[in-house]
């Protein structure tokens, strides 16, 4: 597998940890992995964007146009960030519904065939008992819609194997039940 | 451990596993941005491994640089780390030992920020390696980064000479998965051997040094050209009409590209890794080959000026690579794509989607600026230095505290220590035209341990006279919360000297010292114009402030013993007066109501706010 991921939200919503989740995940499938995370003045509330390379590559750095998944944590983080996305990539964002979304960015989208999906990912995750879980929900969400290609059992070993003892039965709950939701979101009732 | 187990190592955990890799004894560092995490991952290993490492966090680079250069000359390994702005303050050193040479291997890691992305130059540390002639490692990932440290030392302790490995920000701050090593033990015990015509060589015996240096130099070169690890061919499977010569990350990114294109048949690479001194024969050589030659590095043009026949080189002479900023994926890209063309080789498709960067233009979205944290106790200082003293020049400094440009009440930031020096520098060019504008110099705890007391004592004792406020919050925060001399905490974390702020400022000379709590806006208001007053009283002087509140970030408990709970009650008219001259991230203007608000996910309870709003309407509950 080859697989580059553009990970964007705002300081302190977890985009480094989403990273390491990714990074680990890449070890357990023996794939070699790249990727890098802005650090400094970026951390005071500014933008943070990180970047992850699995499968073979050599820079830590994804050009505009190759990326193949953005994972979104914030609506405004997404535009800043689309460019890198490929044709025919796959969006998720933290985002109540697409109908937010600019709409003739959405259009625009959809003639590059990239596939948009939004998640209340900060939503679902208050309703759990924890807001900081929206990046792992947003994450479990797109495995769940089957959209992306890592498996549900893979991720949540490594999900509890980089999560902190205290956070750990929360991380996995909700986890498990983004999943879900992804999954159930495919079969619209 | 296993032999050959893979970890996911940030390139500074990567360096910092092969120093113990490499056995090194001392490291050393004053932390900066990029390179702030090597410590932290020496000390972690330290424990993981049980080593007997010693590892300190300097009070400045300077004096990082010296404290390992003495290990070496005991005969240990050791290791300097800082960010590329901080030899300059080591340089002196630096140069220096290039004369005199170390013993035991001594590796200078300097991390480049080409961008910058954190820093107030783009310099490049290889320049520096040319400067002093040392010998300059330049690697392109985490892993290779690791393996030229142990390189670095044997190289160190072959020809008796300082080292540098420079990593840029995209090695630093890469994250790979890289194969681990056994560390190494050197059972070595300090043993300095007494030679004072070399290690304090006058100056008559230093052109012999020189001479030394010289002849060292030229033997490294000659190994740097049969060296095939770091320096090597990515060969074309047909004859390649253009060859292109690169090194640190930008070899990863074309490496990248070219696989991306299917390009890596119609191109010869050749991969530099000790770019000083270049290996100038293999260069020649691969030049030689090629109808032309493109020079791809960053920062600078260090290979692209060391190489003497440049008639066949494109770079950066040429206009062909940018003169600043970072080389991206996408600008690496666009020089790629010209050249390819002007050779008649490819058309590469123009990068980017021009309809989608139009439209995400259209939204008008504003960008995210850097600010200081909600609660922070700098705003609330910057905030009652506006309000006592809107009228003053405000010479700042390099922190957190940059953000005061947010507030207007940051008129300078030029370097680690200018806050006091520039203040000093103004008051005298006004005084000297019998003029007195009020001047307030803000500088953090750490910067002031770093070069505040030497431009403190020189403007006491040559009469400057300004307000100086020295925000303490006991830790240096923007590099990622290291320990300062004044925390009394060491790099390990165990208990070391605690050094007292005002103590120090005494012995500097001042004989105006207050000590306040920020979040005391109404009394630092106060304070602040006696102090501007005692600057113009005739046995005036300078006056200091020491505003002393910890970090939030650090400290998150201290911040919650004394809660202010405040609301935003209907007298708010949404003038917006405290988003734009207080800027807490966590008041937010509501449109629909007109009003400001408060976010209470951001919000902890500091209670500064109140003093903020003209109209009163921030209050208490
Ligand atoms: S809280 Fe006060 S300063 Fe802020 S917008 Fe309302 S009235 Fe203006
Ligand atoms: S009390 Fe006011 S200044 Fe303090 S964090 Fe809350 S909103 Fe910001």
């Amino acid at each position: 597998m080859k697989v580059q991921i553009v990970l964007a939200g705002i300081g302190g919503q977890g985009i480094l940890f989403s990273s390491k989740i990714f990074s680990e995940l890449g070890l357990r499938l023996g794939l070699d992995v790249m990727g890098s995370e802005t650090h400094g003045m970026s951390q005071r509330g500014g933008s943070v964007t990180a970047h992850l390379k699995l499968g073979g590559y050599q820079s830590p750095m994804i050009r505009t146009d190759t990326a193949d998944i953005l994972y979104s944590f914030e609506e405004k983080e997404t535009y800043r960030t689309l460019r890198f996305l490929r044709r025919a990539g796959t969006c998720f964002i933290n985002l109540l519904s697409e109908d937010r979304f600019d709409k003739k960015i959405l259009d625009h989208l959809k003639k590059k065939e990239i596939t948009l999906r939004a998640y209340d990912a900060s939503g679902a995750a208050s309703k759990i008992g924890s807001i900081l879980t929206a990046n792992i929900m947003l994450i479990g969400y797109s495995v769940g819609t089957g959209l992306v290609p890592f498996r549900h059992e893979d991720l949540r070993c490594v999900l509890a194997s980089v999560s902190k003892k205290k956070d750990l039965k929360m991380n996995l709950k909700a986890f498990d039940s983004a999943v879900r939701e992804g999954r159930s979101s495919l079969n619209p009732l | 451990m296993a032999e050959k187990e893979t970890r996911i190592l940030l390139g500074n955990a990567a360096i910092a596993r092969g120093l113990v890799e490499a056995g090194c004894h001392v490291v050393t560092s004053y932390p900066g941005t990029p390179s702030s995490e090597i410590i932290p991952a020496v000390v972690e290993y330290k424990k993981e491994l049980g080593l007997n490492t010693y590892i300190e966090w300097s009070a400045n680079e300077k004096v990082a640089f010296d404290n390992a250069l003495a290990a070496s000359l005991t005969g240990k390994r050791s290791a300097v780390a800082m960010k590329q702005v901080g030899l300059n303050v080591a340089s002196d050193s630096l140069l220096s030992s290039a004369y005199t040479g170390v013993i035991g291997g001594m590796v200078v890691i300097s991390c480049d920020d080409p961008g910058p992305l954190s820093s107030q130059t783009e310099q490049d540390s290889r320049f520096f390696a040319m400067f002093a002639k040392v010998p300059a490692y330049d690697p392109s990932t985490p892993q290779e980064a690791k393996e030229m440290v142990k390189e670095a030392f044997e190289l160190s302790e072959a020809y008796q000479i300082p080292v540098i490995l420079r990593p840029t920000i995209k090695v630093s701050h890469a994250k790979q998965s890289v194969k681990i090593s056994p560390v190494k033990v050197l059972d070595r015990k300090a043993d300095f051997k007494k030679d004072p015509e070399r290690w304090a060589a006058t100056p008559k015996y230093r052109f012999v040094l020189h001479k030394k240096l010289n002849e060292a130099l030229k033997k490294i070169e000659e190994r740097f050209e049969q060296e095939s690890r770091w320096n090597y061919e990515v060969k074309a499977s047909r004859d390649a009409p253009l060859g292109i010569i690169t090194c640190s990350v930008s070899f990863a990114v074309l490496m990248d590209i070219l696989e991306e294109l299917d390009l890596k048949k119609e191109i010869n690479i050749f991969k530099v890794g000790t770019p000083f001194p270049l290996p100038q024969k293999r260069v020649a050589d691969f030049i030689e080959r090629h109808k032309r030659v493109l020079v791809m590095e960053e920062t600078d043009s260090v290979i692209e000026y060391q190489i003497v026949d440049k008639s066949k080189v494109l770079g950066r002479l040429t206009g062909h690579i940018p003169l600043q900023g970072e080389l991206t994926p996408d600008v690496i890209y666009d020089i790629l794509a010209r050249v390819l063309k002007e050779m008649g080789m490819a058309d590469l498709e123009k990068s980017g989607d021009e309809r989608l960067a139009k439209l995400i233009e259209d939204l008008n979205i504003d960008v995210r600026r850097p600010t200081l944290c909600a609660g922070c106790p700098e705003r609330a200082a910057f905030f009652a230095i506006k309000r006592a003293l809107p009228r003053a020049i405000y010479s700042s400094d390099i922190g957190c505290y940059t953000l005061g440009l947010n507030l207007k009440a940051v008129d300078t930031v030029l370097d680690m220590g200018a806050g006091i020096t520039l203040a000093s520098g103004f008051y005298h060019a006004y005084h000297q035209d019998e003029n007195d504008v009020p001047i307030v110099a803000t500088m953090g705890d750490s910067t002031f341990y770093h070069s505040g007391p030497a431009s403190l004592l020189n403007a006491v004792y040559n009469k400057a006279r300004f307000v100086l406020v020295i925000m303490d919050n006991e830790i240096t925060a923007m590099t990622g919360m290291q320990p300062t001399p004044g925390s009394g905490i060491t790099a390990e974390g165990s208990k070391g000297e605690k050094i007292s702020l005002e103590e120090l400022i005494k012995g500097c000379g001042v004989r105006w010292i207050k000590t306040i709590d920020p979040y005391d806006v109404e009394n630092l208001i106060v304070l602040l114009k006696e102090a501007r007053k005692y600057t113009q009283k005739r046995d005036g002087g300078i006056a200091v402030i020491v505003a002393r509140h910890p970090c939030l970030i650090r400290y998150p408990d201290v911040c919650r013993e004394n809660p202010v709970k405040v609301v935003i009650t209907s007298d708010c008219d949404g003038c917006q007066y405290c988003l734009d001259y207080f800027e807490c991230p966590a008041l937010y203007l509501n449109e629909e109501k007109d009003r400001v608000e408060i976010d209470r996910n951001f919000c902890v309870d500091c209670g500064v706010c109140i003093h903020a709003c003209p109209k009163g309407a921030i209050i208490p509950v």
